[in-house]
């Protein structure tokens, strides 16, 4: 029987996976709890995989740059990235898409596509100040869109 | 008789083209680069400065030095319509020289930059100071750019978040041929014109009075070992 | 364990090779080290290369570079690997080699750092470079290593004050060494108000990760560096008689997480911290006994943070150490005295090798004038990889 789900466009989002002995938080996922020792398996065959729970929602801004010279794949005039932290604790570096920032700032996070690799887009976190969709031609990329259009 | 009457069918049409006014920039050094518009009698020293990197084939220099140096040719012989030259100079010696021209009333041609001295962003100011004269002091509407190199698409394309226009060829084609044109508009000048243009003026005189006399460089660190007298 | 020397150094200049092979240009400068060490016609006696390089099979297609320097050299059939630690591959490779000849298993090896990052374009490098970041949830942003350094730069001035002059105080004084330096990529003899946050420095200096500055921060660079070793007790000491030993009395390394955002406090460098304190406690030295150091200032607020992780000042305080001048030349502890990353140069594999290259330098009195520190009895060299998740600390002590 052919599970037809897996053609299901899936659901953007990004996980914390959480140890399901002792209850500690992890972004990214390791293979060992830290904690407690208890394994985690991916595949699911050896061990149980962890439960998760999705990272979205409040949070604080802890340090931010504006990055010119970007890498490979970004045609962007420059971005903006920052760390935040979570009120489980939890933290992440994501992108960031106010055009102001200010260390301590609350904003909102939620999973995007941040950018398409070999034409597969890749999703992760972008933290904005408010739970709308920030709009506008440059945002907070300093993004053409028409060279962006053109270039992706 | 007749020569001259063919030298006047022969010579390119000239806009009117308000001068460019000079200014000072600091480097990283502390040296004071002044940038300015060169004049036709200084040609002879423009074309002594740019003829070396000819033989440079590492970055480009190459076909950019020898494009130029037909640019200056062409400049100073009047073979090239409405051509400006902005040259920088530090104490007088030039850092980096760039051409540009008026296609149309309303539309640039960029043209080259050449660097010199680097590691000191002379191209950057000087590139910078082209598209300045062209939108704020020629009061065009739009320039058409193409690099021929990776650094140059990179610092102009993708930094300054230039249009592509190269959707439009043959339609729109920059003149110098067979790559793609993108432009920098009015618009996308004034967005980005706090981070890239920079400058002083007026320039303080006894500081202008330095770049009066322009001199070509004793070194050029993309010719190891090279020496002005055995060129 | 046996005590191990540095026998023999050798470097090329840093800067733009690229025009060269990777493997020529390791190459030259193992047999500058060959030529240091005055074993020109006994280079056979090396037996085990460890070669430093993280980006060969990425920026130049080529793999096995240990096994193709040997052969370069002529020295087959000496034993060769390539040890690949990020940034931190040159230190890697030689506290390897150190743990060949300590234990016993050899008597002579070498160790050659080298990376060709030119042969490619500057975001192809900076890509190249950003794959030592988490695979998952650092790299797919585009985030780089010049990012992570703003962030903490930011992180940095915020808590303690720093000011983008004080910074540029670092990148002032680390190209007036640079200058005297004959392997220096960068040497531009910059001025600190041309620098420094006015209108007008934006020119000169401009934003590229915020609050870093492009003065904020090393060039990429190509070039090679290679160190001859041997233990002190072995009967090959014989032939290393051309140029003044050099021990290497301590050697620690430590990590930390992986992902910068995972550590409780971004701005507490443990791995810096604990590689320092092994390696003063195999030399059986403290911070205060350390002479001179080169810090890894891929990033100017590196030097400055680095500087405190391993006890030369109280967290938070090196700016009033660097304002006093006491990290130049003639300071009561100068730091990178070789011009550092930041004028010097940082071909990532290369990096950890040639900063030993300039402890050696030093001890033996043979730096240029105007760089050479006053009676340098311990120097320490901080070579740091990922965002500081893989440190390695080396102590080079006078014989």
């Amino acid at each position: 029987m052919v599970d037809f789900t897996q053609y299901v466009p899936k659901k953007k989002a990004i996980f914390a996976h959480i140890c399901p002995n002792c209850g500690e938080k992890y972004y990214p996922a390791p293979m060992v709890c830290h904690t407690c020792g208890t394994r985690r398996d991916p595949t699911g065959s050896k061990f149980a995989e962890w439960p998760v729970e999705e990272l979205k929602g409040p949070c604080t801004l802890l340090t931010w740059t504006r990055l010119t010279a970007l890498p490979v794949g970004f045609n962007d005039r420059y971005l903006l990235f920052g760390i935040v932290e979570f009120p489980s604790g939890i933290r992440a570096s994501g992108l960031l898409r106010v055009e102001s920032p200010e260390t301590g700032m609350k904003l909102f996070a939620r999973a995007d596509v941040v950018r398409t690799n070999r034409g597969t887009p890749e999703v992760g976190l972008v933290f904005e100040k408010s739970k709308s969709r920030v709009s506008g031609a440059t945002g907070a990329t300093g993004r053409n869109p028409e060279v962006a259009a053109q270039h992706s | 008789m007749v020569a001259m009457e063919l030298e006047k069918e022969l010579r390119a049409p000239q806009l009117q083209m308000t001068p460019y006014p000079p200014k000072s920039i600091i480097l990283a050094t502390g040296e004071t680069l002044v940038v300015r518009q060169a004049r036709k009698e200084e040609a002879a020293i423009l074309l002594e400065t740019v003829y070396p990197l000819i033989g440079v084939a590492r970055d480009y220099y190459d076909i950019v030095a020898a494009r130029m140096y037909s640019e200056l040719l062409g400049w100073v012989r009047d073979r090239t319509a409405s051509e400006f030259v902005l040259v920088g100079a530090i104490d007088g010696v030039i850092g980096g020289i760039v051409t540009s021209r008026m296609m149309t009333e309303k539309i640039g041609i960029s043209l080259h930059t050449i660097t010199i001295k680097r590691g000191l962003r002379i191209g950057a100011q000087l590139f910078a100071a082209k598209m300045e004269h062209h939108i704020e002091y020629l009061r065009q509407d739009e320039v058409y750019i193409v690099a021929e190199s990776p650094i140059g698409f990179r610092r102009w394309m993708i930094e300054y978040g230039l249009k592509d226009l190269s959707g439009e060829y043959p339609a729109i084609q920059h003149e110098l041929g067979g790559i793609p044109t993108y432009s920098l508009t009015r618009d996308l000048y004034f967005s980005v014109k706090p981070e890239k243009v920079f400058g002083t003026r007026p320039v303080d005189p006894s500081v202008l009075a330095t770049a009066d006399i322009l001199i070509a460089p004793d070194e050029y660190p993309q010719i190891p070992g090279f020496r002005r007298n055995e060129s | 364990m046996r005590e191990v020397a540095v026998v023999g150094i050798g470097h090329t200049a840093f800067g733009n090779l690229s025009q060269y092979d990777l493997v020529d240009v390791m190459g030259y400068s193992a047999m500058d080290a060959v030529d240091d060490a005055g074993i020109g016609d006994h280079r056979r006696l090396i037996e085990q290369v460890f070669v430093a390089n993280m980006g060969g099979g990425i920026l130049n297609h080529q793999t096995a570079i240990a096994s193709s320097l040997v052969s370069r050299l002529g020295i087959e059939p000496a034993m060769a690997e390539t040890v690949e630690n990020g940034p931190a591959s040159g230190a890697s490779a030689v506290k390897t080699a150190w743990m060949a000849i300590a234990s016993g298993m050899v008597e002579v090896a070498m160790v050659t750092g080298g990376e060709l990052m030119r042969s490619v374009t500057g975001w192809e490098a900076t890509d190249f470079v950003a794959t030592l970041l988490h695979p998952e949830v650092e790299y797919p942003y585009g985030l780089t290593l010049p990012g992570f350094g703003g962030m903490f730069t930011r992180m940095y001035m915020e808590r303690y004050g720093l000011t983008e002059r004080e910074l540029a105080m670092v990148a002032v004084k680390d190209h007036q060494n640079g200058m005297k330096n004959p392997f220096a990529h960068v040497k531009v003899e910059c001025s600190l108000d041309a620098l420094s946050h006015d209108s007008e420095s934006e020119a000169a200096n401009p934003y590229m990760a915020t609050p870093l500055r492009l003065y904020g921060m090393c060039p990429v660079s190509d070039g090679a560096a290679s160190l001859i070793l041997c233990a002190t007790d072995s009967p090959a000491m014989k032939y290393f008689q051309k140029s003044e030993p050099v021990r290497i009395s301590g050697i620690g390394s430590a990590t930390d997480t992986h992902c910068v955002h995972n550590r409780k406090d971004p701005l507490h460098l443990k791995a810096v911290e604990l590689s320092a304190q092994r390696a003063y406690a195999m030399a059986d030295i403290t911070a205060k006994d350390i002479s001179f150091a080169e810090l890894h200032d891929a990033f100017v607020i590196l030097e400055i943070a680095i500087s405190e992780e391993v006890g030369f000042f109280e967290r938070g305080t090196a700016r009033k150490a660097i304002a006093a001048g006491d990290t130049t030349i003639s300071g009561k502890i100068p730091i990178n005295s070789s011009g550092g990353l930041k004028s010097k140069g940082h071909p990532v594999g290369a990096t950890g090798v040639s900063q030993i290259h300039e402890l050696v330098k030093q001890i033996r009195g043979k730096a240029e004038k105007g760089r050479q520190v006053k009676n340098p009895k311990h120097g320490l060299a901080v070579n740091f990889g990922g965002f500081g998740n893989n440190v390695v600390s080396t102590v080079c002590s006078k014989m």
